[in-house]
């Protein structure tokens, strides 16, 4: 059974004039406003970073439970997580945009900042790029592993394998658990200096792992509205819905907990952060974070009737990606920009990024048959069945 | 004594289920099923539906309601205390509490509904027509009153379809 996809030519050239058209705004908006612009680029390099990362974990969590119900689908949150090296080249580039990004690379703050000074050993641009380079090795070096020993499964065959890749797994996770935890704090957390949270990378861990989730369901349902992955029945929809949903509410707990906690205990050093996002505008998109992150999917995906309906699942995932672009929003721009903006550079570099991803994504998902051949639990998955 | 009751033995879920199938076809009519564990396709099969989870949902909307009311009265109305600067209605802080009171109140209220609605209390006299249905055996009950055609017919298809045993007996309640 050969299950391979073609990647159409029409596919391509929709994908080349969405970069076309980023790299346009990009080029533009880096001459008329680089401060806006990195933040920018920043916001939409880490948004499909980590999808591709909250995709890698997905797989390596169904390694690791040994799931049956999932093995079919295995090559779409594969072929996300092939994103990760170009989105560690592109991270690189930041290196000319710290400035503007991270108030901290500055002499004079350095100079008078008793705080900052405080965290120079830790926060100073060569550690910063070690760090970041290391971590990027680690990320494409476990998923390349999984990746290839889920290749030559399809070719040789045999349980060996499938051991192979649950030990990777079981490995990758502790690596992505630290690595990942400390990129959310350099990357992102440290544009506001003089704050710190502990659960800050935990609540962006559990971001990815939704977003990264939801775009795995999303992809998996058009792929099925197209004619693919014809196996796939009401029970596999059920379990995408219910992931989906248990990772909004593992979001909604973990980013109440974070605002609550500053809320309650009211230290100037550590409200500042929420202050900065109440004032200047930004108050409304503290709200809708919570109501599309948390409220929608929770309300949508709860009756029975509606967590089995495809178009409702496909609607809700469609609105998450939103909701990370918002979550991420919010985490940057107050720190980068202190005004709400959004217009046409913003739009312009989703899109060119969004190509981008696709053009990956595709090429990857495309290169090899869409459902595995030799998994112990493929049989399982294609006639998954719940009550 | 007075055989009443025709119970057929299944050593596992999937011949019990054709054997479901299999004399609902026929016509007869199954007076109760027991299973080591809960199957929901025995549920659907004996054609029973459940509101259980509308009536939790229910259940745990009036809870969060009812005690972020209830935190509303007692901390804006009827006594503002000043905590630390904080607003009297401290909507933040509630939310901790709204979560556990409303699992405790769906937890409780779900186990009285269900107590009420199977009948179900301590003390209560119980049927069981075959002790090993809470070992690893399926049990098959039915009526013997209730059949329209003969029991013989019935006990050949509960063999035919892979029961280990089939007896017929008077159920009588225990205590």
């Amino acid at each position: 059974m050969d299950t391979k996809i073609t990647l159409t030519k029409g596919f391509q050239y929709v994908t080349f004039a969405m970069m076309a058209i980023g790299i346009a705004v990009i080029a533009y908006s880096f001459f008329t406003d680089p401060t806006r612009a990195w933040a920018n680029f920043l916001l939409n390099n880490y948004m499909f970073l980590s999808i591709a990362i909250g995709a890698s974990f997905f797989i390596a969590l169904q390694y690791i439970s040994q799931s049956g119900w999932s093995a079919m689908f295995k090559r779409v949150p594969e072929a996300m997580m092939s994103y990760i090296p170009y989105a560690g080249i592109l991270m690189l580039l930041l290196f000319f945009g710290m400035h503007s990004i991270y108030h901290w690379t500055h002499e004079d703050a350095l100079a008078t900042d008793t705080l900052i000074q405080h965290k120079a050993p830790y926060l100073n641009i060569p550690f910063f790029f070690i760090r970041m380079i290391v971590f990027f090795l680690a990320w494409v070096l476990m998923t390349r592993l999984i990746r290839n020993a889920s290749l030559n499964e399809d070719k040789v065959g045999g349980r060996s394998f499938f051991e192979k890749s649950e030990l990777l797994s079981k490995i990758y996770i502790f690596i992505l658990a630290i690595t990942f935890s400390f990129a959310t704090f350099d990357w992102i957390m440290s544009i506001d200096v003089h704050w710190f949270s502990t659960l800050f990378s935990l609540k962006n861990f559990v971001a990815a792992f939704l977003h990264g989730t939801a775009t795995v369901v999303l992809v998996v349902i058009i792929l099925h509205q197209r004619g693919f992955y014809k196996e796939m029945n009401k029970s596999h929809l059920l379990d995408f819905s219910r992931y989906v949903f248990m990772l909004s509410i593992v979001w909604g707990y973990f980013a109440f907990s974070q605002f609550m906690i500053i809320w309650y205990g009211n230290i100037p050093e550590e409200t500042e952060y929420f202050a900065h996002r109440w004032n200047s505008g930004f108050k409304v998109i503290f709200y809708v974070n919570f109501f599309i992150n948390w409220f929608l999917p929770f309300v949508l995906l709860l009756p029975q009737v509606l967590n089995k309906n495809i178009k409702v699942v496909k609607a809700v995932v469609i609105i998450l990606i939103f909701g990370q672009y918002l979550d991420l929003y919010e985490q940057i721009f107050p720190g980068v920009m202190h005004h709400p903006v959004f217009g046409i550079t913003e739009v312009g570099f989703f899109i060119g990024f969004a190509g981008l991803f696709l053009f990956i994504f595709a090429k990857a998902l495309t290169a090899v048959p869409l459902i595995p051949k030799n998994h112990p639990y493929l049989d399982e998955s294609l006639h998954h069945h719940l009550h | 004594m007075n055989k009443n009751h025709i119970i057929g033995v299944f050593d596992d879920e999937d011949s019990l289920m054709s054997a479901v199938h299999e004399v609902k076809e026929k016509g007869f009519e199954i007076w109760e099923i027991f299973t080591p564990y809960p199957i929901h396709e025995v549920i659907e099969a004996m054609g029973k539906k459940t509101r259980f989870t509308f009536a939790a949902f229910i259940y745990g909307f009036l809870g969060a309601a009812g005690v972020l009311s209830f935190m509303y009265y007692t901390a804006v109305i009827d006594w503002p205390i000043n905590y630390g600067g904080k607003p009297t209605n401290a909507f933040p802080s509630f939310i901790v509490v709204t979560i556990v009171i409303t699992i405790l109140t769906v937890t409780l209220a779900s186990l009285f509904t269900f107590s009420l609605r199977a009948k179900i209390y301590p003390g209560k006299a119980y049927i069981l027509p075959d002790a090993r249905s809470t070992d690893d055996k399926f049990v098959m009950v039915f009526d013997k009153s209730k059949q329209s055609s003969g029991s013989g017919d019935l006990e050949s298809i509960l063999l035919n379809k892979g029961a280990v045993e089939v007896y017929e007996k008077e159920l009588q309640p225990q205590i």
